[in-house]
């Protein structure tokens, strides 16, 4: 590794920690009195949905395709995990030690969902692959309403309460900085390269299927993780929560932030799980302000706020500096 | 046997409501690449419409049915409407844009929907009142042969509209080369809104005959049905307008079938599974033309 | 924090020993201050619109009455939506908790309201559930309470009243994802089968279907005359008129979720159907009446199903809790709400040791499309 992004990760690993840290000292200190676990649950919210959101982009940004069934993989990842925490509730297992788990059985389960899914599919191309991914992700969620292990169509209750927000915010962030890593990886530039133009690369002798199948097992991988930490942060979920609107949102945000963009990714998300929040001023218009903010978005900056424009902390400071030499 | 031929006939009428609402994405489609997500709420558009003037035309001593006149002009506004507001602008960015604005759409109508007339479920009056006749111990009602015979009607018709008639061959000009349909003279924007008006109004024709057969209007109905039809739609060939219909058909049966014989839970798993291996064999569906890539 | 409470609980129950004499509380202290939950946007609004009315008008009533206690809805006196969706329930659940309410009272389904509880038994709120009828939601803990019947509960007592009225061989017909749907299909089958009526046909369905010609036709192949549809309003209409059109001629029944269905135009479909429900509209009861006229003449009978009638007998459960713990804080409304005996809209409710009610159920049926009573079935023991 050079030793400028040797230095690039480890400033950015203090600005997290910055994060953590500020966030840490808003929420124990009560700075917001009784709202505290209001705005820890909207965090935690935020948290999950940024990995599903970011996992998303690494099929619409990088891979050039989109998937309108992303909540059929999470929904995986919830089930698998809840029936897997299940089991091990009555050993004496460490709660983090069982948290781990569950992030890791939900996310092979979805990635084995993911590959299953990915072999025949992948050979489509644009809206009929986003078609079939929501014929996947409607055969998932038909799959459990009959699956009598998950408690059939009715709700699952009774799952551990493992996900805290302390600990979700570092999944997400370990989350997001492999997917990061992945995308500026050999592995990524050559998912890039079949983007813009999968005939030539090919031609030059790239294996388009298994990059194709690898890519959108990895998104399925974090999207299982996401739901691992969705079920065991409302601890009872329902096979019909996860329908094709739940994925339409994931869509959404992954565009609204801008695709290929992991900071928009990010943000996306998390402005877009706050907003139904701030619009409960609103009550019954709640759902018509949402809307219109999308439609606003879409009119006035259609190719996302952020359009492949990523946020870099060394950038930043080296920017303020230079600022602050000039002023000097 | 009974249960088979009234099965049969069940399942046809449910495909043909599938296949009326599939040739408005089918159309909208074929022209402009893209996918209307809020084609099913034009229906609950129209749905809504029926209930609050079906009464109106009864009590000036107009049949029911009349209302659909009303429900075409009402649709075909808000069609043009939404086209012109939020689908325009951001036409030039990319496929998914317009997908995410077309869904952004769909919850901005089911939401008004809901503020302008409540969240209960409505019943609309009785739109037609014709017959039941007995088949092979089979229980048909002529509403059912209705919906079918406007359905081929309209199928017909729009083929023949886009196939001879000067504006229907510039909408097809216009997915082959916009700029060159542009160049010969034909007004892009134009087009794109008539087809939406044609689009919309096949939707208030289609809740016509929903209403006729499911006299219920909620404010989400779009969203459900229209996914439905919208698979019907991609099954058949999506683009092309008999594929529609045969779509329709197809998903119809298919349903009804399978929750008479084979696993009622899974009907719906088993219909899209059906669409995956027709997409897989030929993915451009039944009645689709496999072009290949040009490098 | 605890001790403080108990103190005071304990001073108030001296205060009220001593026969009022002693009156130190301040007037702040008779509001008992309440968030409440339902869905107000998305397919089943309906229910929300329902329960802000229902609320509105029972809060109106208690504070202008000479009811000792008086309410405060907390979120400026709007129903927090939770959109039918779990992890909106838990932020609307969240932000009422913000406002630091003595009782939450919600959700209409079980799905949304079983997170909400989890959080209550946390946090020893009092959750007064008004429509989750899933039987574990009480389990979870004991401040955790409900006004409306218990799956099996309602499921038996259709059972119960098939086999009165003589009818021998049953087609259940149920939404296979649902709680609710699931429940009371599970109970009737159970009891149906012990009372000895024959199960010629489970169909099962979606709570989004409309079309249901596939299970009518089954149904009536499979010999049955009689129908159980445990499913909500939205679907009764399509239901009942597929299942006649397909040439049943037998009875149609459903439960608490039939209420408040549209029948306009269909009043001939549904002679010869019936459900369960707390309470009838046509109970001369005064309570009822005033209930029904007064909310009809207010908001019309759009949004006027069990759903509401739950909501707002919710208000006023809280208020006789209050009277019966002596205090409008949480601790006294749990204890004076544990096992207490309430008689309002829904019934007389005995509330039993799981915090679940004990009622009776009122059958209805149809006459010229208005519901009529037909009887009411007393709970056992």
């Amino acid at each position: 590794m050079p030793k400028n992004v040797k230095i690039a990760y480890v400033i950015n690993f203090a600005g997290l920690l910055l994060l953590f840290a500020a966030l840490y000292i808003l929420f124990e200190t009560g700075v917001f009195g009784t709202r505290t676990d209001y705005f820890k649950g909207i965090a935690t919210t935020a948290c999950y949905t940024i990995i599903m959101v970011t996992s998303l982009n690494l099929l619409v940004g990088v891979m050039g395709e989109f998937s309108l069934g992303h909540a059929g993989f999470m929904s995986v990842g919830a089930y698998a995990s809840a029936v897997l925490t299940n089991m091990l509730s009555e050993k004496a297992v460490p709660g983090f030690a069982l948290f781990l788990a569950a992030l890791l059985a939900g996310g092979i389960a979805a990635a084995v969902t993911g590959i299953l899914v990915g072999i025949p599919t992948l050979k489509l191309r644009g809206d009929y692959l986003a078609i079939v991914t929501v014929a996947f992700a409607e055969i998932i969620r038909v799959a459990f309403t009959n699956f009598e292990i998950t408690g059939g169509g009715r709700t699952m209750s009774g799952i551990m309460k493992l996900s805290n927000f302390y600990w979700v915010f570092w999944v997400m962030v370990i989350c997001v900085t492999v997917m990061y890593m992945y995308v500026r990886s050999r592995f990524g530039r050559t998912v890039k390269a079949i983007r813009e133009d999968y005939i030539a690369a090919a031609a030059a002798g790239v294996n388009v299927t298994f990059y194709k199948i690898m890519t959108f097992t990895i998104s399925a991988f974090f999207a299982g993780i996401a739901g691992a930490i969705y079920a065991h942060y409302l601890t009872a979920m329902i096979p019909t929560s996860f329908n094709f609107m739940y994925s339409a949102e994931f869509l959404t945000e992954v565009i609204i932030g801008g695709t290929g963009s992991m900071t928009g990714s990010v943000i996306g998300a998390a402005f877009l799980s706050a907003l139904p929040e701030v619009m409960r001023a609103f009550a019954k218009y709640r759902m018509l302000g949402y809307s219109v903010v999308l439609v606003l978005i879409m009119i006035f900056r259609p190719g996302g706020v952020f359009g492949t424009w990523e946020f870099s902390l060394t950038r930043a400071l080296r920017r303020v500096r230079r600022g602050l030499r000039k002023g000097a | 046997m009974s249960i088979l031929v009234q099965s049969l006939i069940n399942g046809l009428n449910q495909g043909a409501i599938y296949a009326l609402i599939a040739l408005g994405y089918t159309m909208v489609y074929g022209i402009l690449r893209m996918i209307n997500f809020a084609h099913g709420d034009f229906i609950m558009v129209g749905a809504y419409t029926m209930f609050y003037t079906a009464p109106l035309m009864v009590s000036y001593g107009m049949p029911a049915w009349m209302a659909v006149i009303l429900a075409v002009l009402v649709c075909t506004a808000v069609g043009i409407l939404v086209e012109r507001v939020a689908y325009k602008p951001v036409r030039g960015s990319g496929s998914i844009s317009a997908l995410i604005t077309a869904l952004a759409m769909s919850l901005f109508l089911e939401n008004l929907a809901m503020v302008l007339f409540g969240g209960n479920p409505k019943t609309i009056m009785k739109i037609f009142d014709l017959p039941m006749i007995e088949l092979f111990g089979a229980k048909i009602q002529m509403k059912y042969l209705l919906t079918l015979g406007i359905g081929l009607a309209i199928m017909i018709i729009l083929t023949m509209f886009v196939r001879f008639t000067k504006l229907g061959k510039a909408m097809r000009a216009v997915p082959q080369d916009r700029e060159a349909a542009t160049i010969v003279g034909i007004n892009v924007d134009r087009i794109i809104t008539v087809t939406f008006a044609i689009g919309s109004a096949l939707a208030a024709v289609a809740a016509l005959m929903y209403c006729s057969t499911y006299p219920r209007c909620t404010t989400d109905m779009g969203s459900m049905m229209g996914i439905k039809a919208f698979i019907a739609a991609v099954l058949g060939g999506i683009g092309i307008i008999p594929g529609a219909m045969l779509g329709g058909l197809i998903v119809g049966l298919i349903e009804i079938l399978v929750k008479v014989y084979l696993a009622p839970g899974w009907y719906e798993a088993i219909t899209y599974g059906i669409l995956i291996v027709v997409l897989l064999i030929k993915p451009s569906g039944i009645l689709g033309k496999n072009t290949g890539e040009k490098v | 924090m605890k001790k403080m409470v108990s103190t005071a609980m304990a001073l108030a129950m001296a205060a009220s020993m001593a026969g009022g004499t002693l009156v130190f509380a301040e007037e702040e202290d008779q509001v008992i201050r309440v968030g409440a939950v339902c869905a107000m946007t998305g397919g089943s609004a309906v229910y929300g619109e329902g329960a802000q009315n229902a609320i509105d008008m029972a809060v109106e009533e208690i504070n202008a009455s000479d009811s000792a206690y008086k309410i405060e809805i907390v979120n400026g006196g709007a129903v927090a939506d939770d959109a039918k969706d779990a992890k909106q329930a838990v932020n609307a659940y969240n932000s009422l908790k913000a406002e630091a309410p003595e009782a939450i009272v919600g959700s209409f389904f079980s799905a949304v309201t079983i997170p909400m509880a989890e959080l209550a038994a946390e946090d020893d709120m009092l959750l007064l559930a008004t429509g989750a009828t899933n039987e574990q939601v009480t389990q979870i803990g004991p401040t955790i309470f409900r006004n409306c019947f218990i799956d099996p509960y309602q499921g038996k007592m259709a059972a119960q009243f098939a086999s009165e009225q003589g009818f021998t061989s049953a087609a259940v017909i149920y939404a296979k994802d649902d709680d609710y749907s699931n429940g009371l299909k599970d109970a009737f089958v159970e009891s149906a089968e012990e009372l000895g009526i024959e199960i010629a046909y489970v169909g099962e369905c979606t709570t989004t279907d409309t079309d249901f010609t596939a299970q009518a036709t089954q149904a009536v192949g499979s010999g049955a005359d009689f129908v159980y549809y445990p499913c909500f309003l939205d679907t009764v209409p399509l239901l009942v008129q597929q299942v006649r059109d397909a040439g049943f001629e037998g009875a149609i029944m459903g439960g608490d979720g039939w209420d408040g269905a549209d029948l306009s135009g269909l009043e001939d479909y549904f002679v010869n159907c019936y459900f369960t429900n707390h309470y009838s509209s046509e109970d001369t009861a005064p309570a009822v009446q005033e209930f029904v006229s007064k909310y009809t003449e207010k908001y019309g009978d759009d949004s006027l199903n069990a759903c509401a009638a739950l909501y707002y007998d919710a208000m006023y459960m809280l208020v006789q809790a209050a009277e019966n713990g002596g205090g409008s804080d949480t601790a006294s409304l749990v204890s004076g709400m544990t096992e207490m005996s309430f008689s309002g809209v829904a019934g007389d409710i005995y509330l039993d040791e799981n915090g679940d009610a004990i009622k009776p159920v009122v059958v209805n049926t149809y006459e010229d499309g208005q519901i009529k009573w037909l009887e009411t079935i007393q709970p056992e023991g």
